[in-house]
């Protein structure tokens, strides 16, 4: 499958720290996940996908333009659904008239098309009865679905969603999957995350970032295999383990160089993730 | 550009900001109606200024949006939408200054033309001073750090010229003509500025240029 | 998997170290450090510094005298004054601003103690601009010229009004919680000064209704023995203060604070304002009056008097140490003088119109005692040459009210005596000048009545001062009485002197 998405060295410095070192991706049809520890540079990395600043160095190209030129990052915008990390609003604006504002900037010129591609967008994300309710009036969760329908309008073929889940409750969370899975039909998604269950339901493809590089390329089941027989459980806290916690039942789940004659236990994707991770301790 | 574009970005123009310096500013000159005695041209120069100090306090809140970064990437340019806004405020701002002017009565009145150069250069400046701020900060809301700098500038300035480029001259001084041919060339500057700040950069600022690499044909993987 | 009932644990409590007001000190230091690093901050600090090393060196040219050089320090925190009313407004507004103040309310530290730390950041910005005052003034102090005392009430309001800005900052911003406030409300400061400055007449000129202002200027530039100044100093610092006070408890009130101690220390502060205020604007006492009139006319009653080299100096009690710099002048005069004149006794007088205070800048009359000079309050810069201008003609005239007459060749003599002891005396030509030219006619300052010289009569002591200094004072000497006649013509004084006769007659001889 051709790829929509390819970036190639892609590196950003902010001051003295590498945000970005030498990314290079392609992203193809589909929900692919992104993971990582606070300060990894996924945030930065979208940034620089979504075109809302340019890379130090390297390049990338999306459905063939290549935002280097104002003319391509036009090109590349029209294409383009972006939701930031926390997404700023109007707050005297309406649900409704913030995300036909987005609209209107995303070139959607026709009022009666628009108004119904905004109902429609709307609808989709459950606000469909709160349209007329200012933006300062809603919840947090609510807020959170309105930049979301603000970054679907316009039906663009690259989402870039930055910790799209954060503040909804599991109900919304679900609800949210189910969203996402059905843009990621006919589309290119993006999404960066902190929770692992909603990478191992929704992505076809996973990146585990960490200090501005890319560790780990390829699916959700590659990711789990890493952990394969290496995650064990035990009654005491094992020091030889690259992390360990408690659970509720009060045993020890253990990730790393299990001993020998260990109570091995079946990988799930978070595992993987934690040993993908250099040298990151996770204290109990 | 299309009606609705427009119609979206007014929607979306703060302005409060303006608004207050707007009545504070037609305030200031309606009270040289009320100065008894004789009638000062002094006073009416001097009210004149700080009503202009007062609305280019407010325009520096104009370029405000507090949804800066949930509309960072749409196809609209930049340059667009902010040159739609100082667009949609100039003739306000036009049909204001002539209240002002009208405001003071005619023997307070200072050469209009001479003081609405002033007046235009002032709210350039503050209006260059919001647009650097905008390309230079990823800040959605610079208005109360540009209001502050175009503050401290308008109150130092004064002192700290030297007397060769003088800019506040008073009316009958025989520098009157010499300085607002500074205020013309501060106004020339600010234009050039803002014009060059409008646009949103397409590459970061490096001091030192590295080559850029271009992504593979068969799409090979980085490290 | 076993389910084990265990007993809840007791509260702990955790232990708070100090309490409120240490945790109030702690964010006081936290946030003052924040606001001396802002960029405005630091600009007004480099521009302060800046404007105390460029202005301070040439203060009344460098001989200040320290009662005007106390108020010259507080139009320079201003600045400082206005980087911090806009700095603590910003920090106030912080929390709306970027909308943690929904969090921070809920914290065991209250709103109102949280603006009182705020209103205490402010204190470092104002011990610094303490600092800088001090070292103005120590500087000035420093100047071997300087004389007389400063107030410190006077040094006070600098720092004080750095505080009453601040104070007036953190209340703006918790009564009207937007940023556009604080810089609307200083425009709206200026427009009061400026409409108030144009159009309220200033009561009696000195005292009434100016000294509502934190900086209260004075017009003139003579200085006056200190205490005939009739400044309120120290009940204008106790209003600032008491201002100062009372805005910050106000914006306490304004933060949350409801205790009744702080109503009490409200009104406390009010009363200290108000008294301070109305003080300050009182009318000038009778004896102030009475002590200036007698300055003015009768100076002998309160100058001391010393005697130097055969002639006598007496100045007010400050201006005692400058004796020696005048005598040096004078003796400079007189030993180039030739005949009787050279051992002329003079009387130096300092003489000061005090009738208005600070705010009358009217000339001194002549005197009418022979070989009695006057002398003002101001040295160094032009005054030196004024000085020098008024001791020869009063050498060669006899009484300062006679220099009126010395319109013919005698003014080459005086002006030749009077600047050819100077280190430049070209530049002393062009400064004791009112027009600072060195050809055609002009008037000539001195400490009293302004004299005249001609065209011709300033070609030739132009020539005269190009000329090596001996010869000419040889020639001086010898032709003394010559010179120093009535009715001798400029063209007689340069044949005397060895120069070119000059074109066109005196004015005398007209």
């Amino acid at each position: 499958m051709t790829p929509t998405v390819s970036a190639s060295g892609l590196s950003l410095r902010y001051g003295g720290t590498h945000a970005l070192d030498d990314v290079s991706l392609r992203l193809t049809q589909g929900v692919t996940g992104l993971l990582g520890p606070n300060g990894a540079g996924k945030t930065t990395l979208l940034r620089v996908l979504a075109t809302a600043v340019p890379a130090d160095r390297g390049a990338f190209t999306a459905f063939g333009h290549d935002p280097a030129t104002a003319a391509g990052r036009q090109e590349v915008r029209r294409r383009l659904g972006y939701l930031p990390q926390t997404p700023g609003f109007h707050p005297d604006f309406t649900a409704f008239e913030f995300v036909d504002y987005v609209a209107v900037l995303k070139e959607l010129t026709d009022r009666g098309a628009r108004h119904r591609e905004v109902r429609r967008v709307l609808d989709e994300v459950d606000l469909g009865d709160v349209r007329g309710k200012r933006i300062k009036k809603l919840s947090g969760g609510m807020r959170q679905r309105v930049a979301l329908a603000a970054a679907l309008v316009g039906d663009p073929g690259f989402l870039v969603l930055d910790e799209p889940t954060v503040g909804l409750d599991p109900e919304q969370r679900m609800r949210f999957r189910e969203l996402i899975a059905q843009a990621g039909e006919g589309r290119t998604v993006l999404l960066s995350t902190h929770q692992t269950e909603d990478v191992a339901m929704l992505c076809h493809r996973v990146l585990v970032m960490a200090g501005g590089r890319i560790r780990f390329d390829g699916t959700p089941p590659e990711l789990t295999a890493r952990a394969a027989g290496r995650v064990w459980s035990s009654t005491e806290r094992d020091p030889g383990a690259k992390a360990g916690w408690r659970t509720g039942t009060g045993s020890f789940r253990n990730v790393g160089d299990p001993p020998d004659g260990a109570d091995l236990l079946e990988p799930t994707l978070e595992d993987g993730y934690l040993l993908t991770l250099d040298g990151a301790e996770v204290a109990a | 550009m299309t009606r609705e574009l427009v119609l979206a970005v007014w929607r979306a123009l703060p302005w409060r900001a303006p608004a207050a310096g707007g009545i504070l500013g037609l305030l200031i000159a309606g009270a040289t109606r009320l100065s008894e005695g004789e009638p000062d041209p002094w006073l009416g120069l001097a009210l004149l200024r700080t009503a202009a100090l007062a609305y280019a306090l407010g325009l520096a809140f104009l370029l405000d949006d507090p949804a800066r970064h949930t509309t960072a990437a749409v196809p609209t340019r930049r340059a667009l939408r902010t040159g739609l806004r100082l667009a949609l405020v100039t003739p306000v701002t036009a049909l204001w200054w002539t209240a002002v002017l009208f405001l003071v009565p005619s023997d307070m009145r200072p050469p209009a033309a001479d003081v609405t150069l002033e007046a235009a250069a002032a709210c350039t400046v503050t209006l260059a001073a919001a647009v650097a701020a905008i390309r230079l900060t990823d800040e959605p809301q610079p208005g109360p750090s540009v209001a502050a700098a175009l503050l401290f500038t308008a109150v130092v300035a004064p002192l700290l010229l030297p007397h060769r480029w003088e800019l506040i001259a008073w009316v009958g001084d025989p520098r009157w003509a010499a300085a607002h041919e500074r205020w013309a060339w501060l106004l020339a500057g600010a234009v050039v500025a803002l014009a060059a700040g409008l646009p949103e950069p397409v590459r970061r600022f490096q001091p030192v240029r590295r080559p850029r690499t271009r992504p593979q044909a068969d799409g090979g993987l980085g490290a | 998997m076993s389910t084990v009932l265990q007993e809840a644990p007791t509260a702990q409590r955790t232990n708070r170290t100090g309490g409120a007001w240490a945790a109030v000190y702690a964010l006081a230091l936290f946030e003052a450090r924040r606001l001396l690093t802002r960029i405005p901050m630091l600009l007004a600090l480099a521009a302060y510094l800046a404007w105390i090393v460029w202005r301070t060196p040439g203060f009344e040219d460098g001989s200040p005298a320290l009662q005007d050089a106390d108020r010259n320090t507080q139009s320079g925190p201003l600045l400082i004054g206005l980087a911090v009313l806009l700095c603590a407004n910003a920090a106030v507004l912080r929390s709306k601003r970027r909308d943690t103040e929904r969090h921070f309310a809920v914290l065991v530290l209250e709103p109102w103690r949280r603006t009182a730390a705020h209103l205490l950041s402010v204190v470092p910005a104002a011990l610094l601009a303490a600092v800088c005052v001090a070292g103005q003034f120590g500087w000035a102090a420093l100047q071997s010229g300087s004389v007389g005392s400063g107030s410190p009430a006077e040094l006070m309001v600098g720092p004080l009004t750095v505080l009453l800005s601040g104070a007036a900052g953190v209340l703006i911003a918790r009564l009207i919680p937007s940023t556009l406030t604080a810089p609307m409300a200083i425009v709206l400061l200026f427009f009061f000064l400026l409409f108030f400055a144009g159009t309220v007449p200033a009561g009696d000129g000195e005292r009434g209704l100016r000294w509502l202002v934190p900086v209260v200027t004075e017009s003139t530039t003579n200085a006056l023995p200190s205490d005939l100044i009739g400044r309120p100093a120290a009940w204008h610092a106790l209003y600032l203060a008491g201002l100062a006070l009372t805005l910050a408890l106000l914006a306490v009130l304004a933060g949350g604070g409801r205790a009744w101690t702080l109503w009490g220390a409200v009104a406390g502060a009010l009363a200290l304002a108000l008294t301070g205020g109305i003080a300050q604007t009182a009318a000038l006492p009778a004896t102030l009056t009475a002590a200036r009139e007698r300055a003015t006319h009768t100076p002998e009653k309160d100058q001391t008097c010393v005697r130097r080299g055969g002639s006598t100096y007496c100045a007010f009690p400050e201006w005692t140490p400058r004796t020696d710099t005048w005598a040096g002048a004078v003796d400079h005069i007189k030993s180039l003088a030739g005949g009787t004149a050279h051992d002329r006794q003079f009387l130096v007088r300092q003489r000061i119109d005090a009738t208005y205070g600070l705010a009358g800048d009217a000339a001194i009359e002549t005197s009418t005692t022979p070989y009695q000079v006057t002398v003002g309050t101001a040295w160094g810069g032009n005054r030196v040459p004024e000085f020098s201008a008024a001791v020869a003609a009063v050498l060669v005239a006899g009484s300062e009210q006679k220099t009126n007459a010395l319109c013919d060749g005698r003014m080459v003599t005086v002006m030749w005596l009077a600047l050819s002891w100077q280190p430049d005396p070209m530049q002393s030509l062009r400064n004791v000048r009112l027009d600072d030219s060195v050809t055609g006619s002009a008037i000539v300052l001195s400490t009293t009545d302004p004299m005249q010289m001609t065209a011709g009569q300033t070609d030739v002591v132009r020539e005269l001062l190009q000329k090596p200094h001996g010869s000419v004072a040889a020639r001086v000497k010898a032709h003394w009485a010559e010179l120093t006649a009535p009715k001798v013509t400029s063209a007689q004084a340069a044949e005397l002197l060895g120069v070119a006769a000059p074109k066109g007659a005196d004015k005398c001889g007209e």
